[in-house]
């Protein structure tokens, strides 16, 4: 398409007609309309931008800009002190829509989508704050109000319009009339949602072919709330230990090797151990498996590992004090052909083909038939120190970034506390603008030592409910965090007690879920510290601590 | 705040039932019961039940009776611009814009005077007289929208949106629920819409309220009481805000929920009421009008209260009038619109 250059405003209007509509359908149309009349780079780049990210998952890339860096630019741009913009950020619940309301015109030229693109990436390929402020009040004193909007949403990450990258991907295929499914395996397989339209657009999805080394989604399981709910199909399903490390996909080819993260992040360089055992074995493959922390042939807990992550380059001391291993439990590709449309059990039979040198460790698989063989189970993993259980569907493929019920786990809460709510924060996504975060603390003697902070899981009504009581009982302000009057009492449950320095109180939780609202206690019924050590050496059977 | 240099001196002090004023004794919107209150105007956070003896403009003390029927204390009834002398000083109430009977409570001395806005905005509306704002030293405004991201235009424009909103609804077939509070706002709306033509379905708490509009010379020809079971085809119904999640709503399958508030400057108000449109129809002054209104009264030095409190103290000072925000002692969260 040659002419005007499409407007970022075009898109920005797009993303607030989309963010105000009730239906997935009305949302995938208004989406699909935009890309409609795009073609060329600039259908790639704004199929990207719709999704969030100016970057393409494979390209690793991101912005990296703090709230204080936008915060500045928003008050340069506006003519606002810093503490104004902050305190109608809260306000609104929202940089991005307090800025847009903050914004009277714009000044200088206006924004293409090929202008906003450039911009966003050359944030990511520098390092000092004042230059990326620089950028982003250039690009802010471009902004028509809605542009700013969602420049800045992009830039806090998260449009938060209700529309996540399988919308955008529904919308392509309805905008080009192609099939939904070729569409997110070449979204899959390409990494980048961009190309993903253009060749929808083009007419060219099945020739994008999986490509090694470019990050791909995780499949993701729902947790089992009752084992008797899967006792009926339980033949259907091949057993696992789940690990209680880092989730890795591990890609190799001689001997080249990536490990990405969760968060499709490359951590490579933290394991090198890892690395350099797959980077020994023949062949080229694609595993999905787990990081843990090695040590007497078994796994060791989460909180050793937690030493090793985060180091670029760990010293070989810490590589002899906690060294790590890589268990595979699946293989996504083998020696050129992608497995993602095989099922488990072919997978599985690739992956054990695989193993005797592979320079990985196999995840042993078992079956159950009844929920006393799963408890069985359960409690044989918890005594290797794992987590709990996985539950795969043997005839199931793997859905890259899906979450379905093909896979399941199965933890149990081991115990819950009671504890006072010191602190909140509001949430991100769905609960954007509610009180949502809160940051709790058990009791020592008349203080109270923070020991955790958790995302609620109370109801959208119970937020809010309480959201109102936290407003009237804060007593300070430090950035997005409300200290509040410690009084508020919850039962938290968690998976297990750790050792930390994060907290006050020396330890952490692992997996704190809010389990109940308890207004029949008050500060003084709550946990102590010691109850806390107690909980600690029965769980984890470290007598170290002092009780 | 500094109580030597505490600006509302002589005039009101801030007590924990909220502001007193020794000349009169009596309680400005106190917060619980007391031996007399002074009432600008009818919303919940600022007439408590109980009192004694109220003071109030006649709506205000219609609307109070019609919603505390068990109330038996004794009422006085004042004009606007009516003087009432104390010792030392002299009270007096004007139209503040807020809902019907609202008022601006002013005081003054041989050598001070201060002005308390209670809840104000100055956009016209229908059932509230239009704001006026007497020349005086000390200005104590509310600011629950006392921050710059809180610019309403204009009321006429408003009015416009919310019509061609349920308009556009009943195009659709679906039917417009326009979430307003009960007091002051479903009454303008009422009005509004029924002016445009279009008939409205009011819920009962806005509608025991509309003998007093009656009386002030209001008329609802187009407006009936909700009673269950389906709204009309043409109707839009009016309910408050915290209806918004019940099944008096949430039954009403074909509905396009329209928020009518300050708050809906908010897109998170979109999930918080579940509503699909947002319109900022206030009965509170935005930020220019908290600023122009204290330009206008020419005050010396400003005191913010409600809402935003701190914040605006903060800026008004930073523009060269000395400005505190009062104490929590008499900060209530505002009616929900």
């Amino acid at each position: 398409m040659t002419g005007e250059p499409v407007s970022y405003g075009d898109l920005a209007r797009s993303l607030a007609t989309v963010s105000a509509q009730r239906g997935k359908l009305a949302k995938i149309e208004t989406l699909a309309a935009a890309l409609r009349l795009l073609s060329g780079d600039e259908l790639a780049i704004a199929a990207r931008l719709l999704s969030g990210s100016p970057f393409a998952e494979w390209e690793q890339a991101v912005t990296s800009v703090g709230w204080a860096t936008l915060a500045r630019a928003a008050s340069a741009v506006t003519g606002w002190d810093l503490e104004t913009i902050g305190a109608s950020a809260r306000a609104i619940g929202d940089l991005g829509e307090a800025v847009s309301l903050l914004l009277e015109t714009r000044s200088g030229e206006s924004l293409s989508i090929v202008a906003v693109d450039s911009a966003l990436r050359r944030l990511s390929t520098m390092r000092k704050a004042a230059e990326k402020q620089t950028v982003i009040e250039d690009l802010l004193r471009r902004a028509e109000p809605v542009e700013a909007r969602y420049l800045l949403k992009t830039l806090s990450g998260g449009l938060r319009v209700g529309a996540d990258t399988t919308t955008v991907e529904e919308a392509i295929a309805a905008a080009f009339d192609v099939d939904r499914e070729a569409v997110a395996r070449a979204r899959r397989d390409s990494g980048d949602i961009g190309e993903t339209a253009l060749a929808a657009r083009e007419g060219r999805l099945a020739e994008i072919r999986f490509r090694l080394f470019h990050p791909i989604g995780f499949m993701l399981a729902s947790p089992i709330e009752d084992p008797a709910e899967i006792e009926p199909e339980l033949e259907t399903y091949a057993v696992e230990d789940k690990f209680d490390g880092i989730r890795a996909h591990a890609h190799k080819s001689g001997a080249r090797v990536a490990l990405f993260s969760r968060t499709l992040d490359d951590v490579t360089a933290q394991f090198p151990e890892i690395a350099s055992r797959l980077a020994q074995a023949p062949g080229e493959f694609l595993l999905d498996g787990e990081v843990v922390a090695w040590s007497g042939g078994r796994a060791d807990s989460f909180f050793k590992l937690q030493r090793r992550l985060g180091r670029k380059a760990p010293e070989a001391e810490l590589l002899e004090e906690i060294p790590v291993a890589f268990i595979a439990y699946d293989c996504l590709a083998s020696d050129g052909t992608p497995l993602f449309e095989e099922r488990w059990s072919a997978r599985r039979a690739e992956l054990e083909r695989l193993a005797p040198s592979g320079g990985f460790l196999l995840s042993a698989v078992a079956s159950a038939g009844t929920v006393a063989e799963m408890e069985e189970l359960f409690t044989a993993a918890r005594a290797r120190g794992n987590e709990g259980l996985m539950f795969k569907r043997t005839d199931s493929v793997y859905q890259a970034g899906k979450r379905g019920r093909a896979w399941r786990k199965w933890k149990k809460a081991t115990a819950t506390l009671d504890v006072v709510v010191t602190a909140v924060e509001q949430g991100h996504g769905k609960r954007a603008g509610m009180l949502s975060d809160y940051t709790f603390a058990v009791r020592d003697g008349d203080t109270f030592l923070n020991i955790g902070k958790a995302y609620s899981g109370l109801t959208d009504e119970e937020i809010r409910k309480m959201g109102s009581r936290f407003r009237k009982i804060t007593v300070g302000r430090y950035g997005p965090v409300r200290a509040v009057t410690a009084e508020v009492v919850l039962e938290v449950a968690f998976d297990t007690i750790q050792k930390s320095n994060r907290h006050k109180s020396g330890f952490a939780l692992r997996f704190p879920r809010i389990a109940r609202l308890r207004p029949d206690k008050t500060p003084a019924d709550i946990n102590t510290l010691d109850d806390v050590r107690e909980l600690y050496a029965r769980l984890t059977g470290d007598k170290t601590i002092s009780i | 705040m500094d109580t030597d240099a505490d600006p509302l001196r002589p005039f009101l002090e801030p007590h924990p039932e909220g502001l007193y004023s020794p000349v009169f004794e009596a309680h400005v919107d106190p917060g619980q019961a007391v031996a007399r209150a002074i009432l600008t105007h009818a919303h919940a956070d600022h007439a408590a039940a109980g009192h004694g003896e109220i003071w109030a403009t006649a709506p205000t003390l219609d609307l109070y009776r019609l919603r505390h029927p068990e109330f038996s204390g004794s009422a006085r009834e004042i004009a606007y611009e009516e003087a009432i002398p104390g010792l030392g000083a002299v009270m007096t109430l004007h139209p503040a814009g807020h809902v019907l009977g609202s008022c601006q409570v002013r005081f003054e001395s041989a050598d001070a005077s201060l002005l308390f806005t209670g809840d104000f905005k100055r956009q016209p509306c229908r059932t509230a007289k239009a704001a006026t704002a007497p020349a005086s030293r000390v200005l104590l405004t509310e600011t629950t929208f006392g921050l710059p991201v809180f610019r309403f235009p204009e009321r006429s424009r408003v009015e416009a949106i919310l019509i061609s909103a349920c308009r556009d609804a009943f195009d659709e077939e679906e039917t417009p629920v326009l979430l307003a509070a009960a007091l002051g706002k479903s009454q303008e709306v009422a009005l509004v819409l029924s002016e445009a033509g279009i008939p409205t379905v009011l819920h009962g708490a806005s509608w025991k309220l509309l003998p007093a509009y009656e009386r002030a010379g209001f008329a609802f020809p187009l407006s009936r009481p909700y009673e269950s079971g389906p709204v009309r085809a043409g109707e839009a119904l009016v309910v408050p805000s915290n209806c918004a999640r019940t099944p008096l709503v949430q039954k009403i399958r074909r509905r396009r929920v329209i928020y009518l508030s300050g708050w809906a400057t908010r897109e998170s108000s979109r999930t918080d009421y579940d509503a699909d449109v947002l319109i900022p129809f206030s009965d509170h002054a935005d930020f220019p009008g908290l600023l122009a209104h204290l330009s206008e009264v020419g005050a010396e030095s400003v005191v913010a209260t409600h809402g935003y409190a701190a914040d605006f103290a903060r800026i008004v000072a930073s523009r060269g009038v000395p400005s505190w925000a009062l104490a929590d002692a008499a900060e209530r969260t505002p009616e929900s619109p």
